[in-house]
C-alpha cells in the first residue's frame, strides 16, 4: 500500500461545549475515490473545511499530498481542486470568463491555459456553452464547468462536497464518468453524497455519524459486513444441476435446489465464486446466471440503524 | 367529484417562454406519484401549477374540483404543499410551528394534538419538540416542514424536492409519512433519487414542459430501449474502461465488484455476441444481462426526448 496522500490523525473540532468532529482518523490511498458519508449535521462539512486548511482543528493532524495543513493552510490549495455542492462562477461572466479567471488566479495563462482548457473543454463537452453567462447554464453544464474550473491547474487530489446534489440522474451519470476517468490519471477524489448507490462507484466509504467514524473501507467489504449477501441464482434444468454444481466448485450444501435450478447465498463474490462463474458461463451455455447484488441504500440504512454494527477498522 | 387532478392543454408562458406545456395530465387515484425529469423539464412549474400558485392557461385545469383559473382560496387550504426552498418560523419551537399551522387553519386542539403526537413521532421529531426551528439539522427541518404540510390531513399532498440533501437514515423516514397518507391522499412528488423514483406508484416523466411517459415504474421500465449488462471481475475500473471502446456501448462506469455496461437495444449486436465480446474485456471473468434498473430507464426516457 503507498503512502497515504490524505492523512489525518485525531482530527478534532470543538465549538464551544459542542464536538462537532471527534478524533477521526482518515487515511486515504493516492488515485482512490474516497467517499466521505454521513447524515446532515454528522460533521462532513466541518471536516472538509479542516482538511482543505479553511478551519483550524482544536487538535489532531492533517496533512495533504505532503503538505501540513496546519502549520500551512494556504500551501495546500495548490495541490487541491475543491468544489461545492454550490459551483462558484461569477454571475455576469461567460464560462470563458470564469475558466480565465479562475486560470490567473492560478498563475496558468498563455499556450499552457489554451492547451489545458481546450481538452478539458472537449473531454467535459463544454465547447457549446462557452460563451453562456454563468447563470445562463443548466445544472449539469454548470457542475461539470465546477469540475473544469476546480481542476485547471491540475490538482493533485480533488474535494468534491456534494457536487451531484440537484443535478439530474444523465448529467449524474455522466459526471461519475468523468470523475472515474481524473481518477484513473492519477487524481485521488475526495467526494460527498447523499445518493447512495454513488458509493458504489468508489474505491473506499467512510461514514461519520455525530462527529466519529462508523464505518471505513471498501464497499464491497460493508456490503459483506451489513447485508444478507449476495444470491446467485442459476436457471438450468434438473439434470444439468450436478455439473453445474460441480462447475461452481461449490460445497453440495452450499446451494439450494429450486424448482428451475438452484440458489447459492453468499457474503461476497470472492475470486473463486468468479471462476466457479466463469466456468458455468463457458462450459454450460444453457445455464442462467442471475447475481442480486444488496443494493447500498440497505447497506447504510443497517450501518446507520447499528444492526451488527462492530466498527469497521482498517486494523 | 372527478379525477383529483385533471389537466388538459394546460400552459404556462412566461412572457413568449412557455415553460410548461400544452400538457394533460388526470390523476384519479389516491396514490404517490413521481414527477421526474431533466433539470429544466418543467416540474417545479407543474407542481406550483397544481397547487394553484401559477396563473396558467388551459381548456381544463381542475384540482380537487376547483377550477385553477378561478378563485383558488379554498383549494390552497385543502393541499398540503412543501416548496424546495420552504420557510419554517425560526424562532418558534417545533411544536409551537406546528401549532401556528394549526391556527391558520383553525385546526381544533384536540384533534391538533393527536395529528401532532403522530407526525412529531413518525418523523422522529418528537424529542426535538421545543426546539427551536432554526437550530435544527437540515434533515429535520426538512421533516418539519412536511410535518406542517400534513397536519391538516389534506387530501393533495405536493412536495417539490422534499428530499434534495437529505440524509438516507431521514429519507426513509419522509417516505415512511408519504407511504401512510397515500392511504387518504394524493401525493404528488418530484425527486431526483432513484431508489424513490422507483418506490412511486407511478411516474410522470416531463420533457421540455410536456408529459413524455406516464406509467408505474415497472411499466417504463418494460418499455426501456436500453439493455443493460454487468461485467463482474476483480478490476471493475478497466473493465469498464475497455467496454467503453466497443462500438455499441453507451456508457459504462466502475461499481463496486462490477462495470455496468449499458448498451442500446436496437440495431446492435444480439445479447449472446455481446455477452461474450464483455467476458473478454480486461478483468472481466463472466457477464451477465440484468434487468433494466431506474437509471436506465430514466436515461433512455432522457434519449428518446433528445432525439424526439
Amino acid at each position: 500500500m503507498s503512502a497515504p496522500i490524505i492523512h489525518a490523525k485525531e482530527l478534532t473540532k470543538r465549538f464551544g461545549d459542542f464536538t462537532a468532529v471527534d478524533g477521526l482518523r482518515l487515511s486515504v490511498e493516492p488515485g482512490s475515490i474516497f467517499a466521505f458519508l454521513g447524515a446532515n449535521g454528522s460533521g462532513k462539512s466541518t471536516t472538509i473545511r479542516m482538511l482543505i486548511g479553511l478551519l483550524r482543528p482544536t487538535f489532531g493532524s492533517v496533512h495533504v499530498d505532503g503538505v501540513d495543513v496546519i502549520r500551512e493552510p494556504r500551501r495546500v490549495r495548490d495541490h487541491i481542486g475543491y468544489m461545492g455542492q454550490k459551483v462558484s462562477l461569477y454571475q455576469g461572466l461567460s464560462l470563458r470568463e470564469n475558466v480565465e479567471f479562475y486560470a490567473g488566479l492560478y498563475g496558468l495563462g498563455g499556450a499552457e491555459l489554451a492547451e489545458r482548457w481546450g481538452s478539458l473543454r472537449e473531454r467535459f463537452e463544454l465547447g457549446p456553452f462557452e460563451k453562456d453567462r454563468s447563470e445562463d447554464l443548466s445544472a449539469g453544464v454548470r457542475q461539470r464547468a465546477g469540475l473544469a474550473v476546480a481542476t485547471l491547474h491540475r490538482p493533485r487530489v480533488l474535494f468534491l462536497d456534494e457536487p451531484t446534489a440537484g443535478v439530474d440522474v444523465h448529467n449524474r451519470g455522466r459526471f461519475w464518468e468523468l470523475i472515474q476517468e481524473e481518477a484513473e490519471a492519477g487524481v485521488t477524489v475526495f467526494v460527498t453524497t447523499h445518493f447512495m448507490e454513488e458509493a458504489e462507484y468508489c474505491d473506499w466509504v467512510s461514514l461519520i455519524d455525530r462527529g466519529k467514524l462508523i464505518a471505513d473501507a471498501p464497499p464491497e467489504e460493508l456490503r459483506r459486513r451489513f447485508s444478507d449477501g449476495y444470491r446467485i441464482d442459476v436457471t438450468v434444468s434438473a439434470d444439468e444441476r450436478s455439473a453445474v454444481l460441480a462447475q461452481l466448485a461449490a460445497e453440495p450444501d452450499a446451494a439450494e435446489m429450486t424448482p428451475t435450478g438452484l440458489t447459492m447465498r453468499l457474503p461476497a463474490l470472492g475470486a473463486e465464486v468468479l471462476a466457479g462463474l466463469e466456468r458455468v458461463a463457458r462450459e454450460s451455455p444453457g445455464a442462467r446466471i442471475e447475481i442480486t447484488q444488496p443494493p447500498m441504500t440497505e447497506v447504510f440504512r443497517r450501518v446507520l440503524g447499528g444492526v451488527g454494527a462492530a466498527p469497521t477498522g482498517g486494523e | 367529484m372527478g379525477a383529483l387532478v385533471q389537466l388538459r392543454g394546460l400552459e404556462k408562458r412566461y412572457g413568449a417562454k412557455r415553460a410548461l406545456g400544452p400538457l394533460d395530465l388526470t390523476l384519479e387515484r389516491r396514490e404517490i406519484v413521481g414527477v421526474v425529469g431533466a433539470d429544466g423539464a418543467g416540474k417545479t412549474t407543474l407542481l406550483r401549477s397544481i397547487a394553484g400558485l401559477l396563473e396558467i392557461e388551459a381548456a381544463e385545469a381542475t384540482v380537487l374540483g376547483h377550477d385553477l383559473a378561478g378563485d383558488v382560496t379554498e383549494l390552497k387550504r385543502e393541499i398540503g404543499y412543501v416548496p424546495q426552498s420552504f420557510s419554517l418560523h425560526r424562532n418558534l419551537s417545533v411544536v409551537e410551528n406546528l401549532r401556528f399551522t394549526a391556527r391558520l387553519h383553525r385546526l381544533p386542539s384536540d384533534e391538533f394534538d393527536r395529528r401532532a403526537k403522530g407526525l412529531l413521532g413518525r418523523t422522529g421529531l418528537a424529542p426535538f419538540a421545543d426546539r427551536m426551528a432554526g437550530a435544527l439539522s437540515g434533515g429535520m427541518k426538512q421533516k418539519l416542514a412536511i410535518a406542517n404540510a400534513l397536519l391538516v390531513a389534506p387530501q393533495l399532498i405536493v412536495l417539490d424536492e422534499p428530499t434534495a440533501g437529505v440524509d438516507v437514515a431521514a429519507r426513509s423516514e419522509i417516505w415512511g409519512m408519504l407511504e401512510a397518507e397515500k392511504a387518504r391522499a394524493l401525493v404528488l412528488i418530484s425527486t431526483s433519487y432513484l431508489d424513490e423514483a422507483g418506490a412511486c406508484d407511478r411516474l410522470v416523466y416531463l420533457d421540455g414542459g410536456r408529459v413524455l411517459a406516464i406509467g408505474a415504474p415497472a411499466e417504463l421500465r418494460a418499455r426501456t430501449t436500453l439493455g443493460l449488462f454487468r461485467v463482474w471481475g476483480e478490476d471493475s475500473k478497466r473493465t469498464s474502461r475497455a467496454a467503453r471502446a466497443l462500438p455499441y456501448v453507451r456508457a459504462s462506469r466502475a461499481c463496486a465488484g462490477y462495470a455496468r455496461v449499458e448498451v442500446s437495444a436496437a440495431g446492435g449486436p444480439a445479447e449472446d455476441d455481446i455477452l461474450r465480446d464483455l467476458a473478454e474485456l480486461a478483468g472481466a471473468r463472466f457477464a451477465e444481462r440484468t434487468p433494466v434498473d431506474m437509471e436506465s430507464t430514466l436515461l433512455a426516457l432522457a434519449r428518446r426526448a433528445e432525439h424526439a
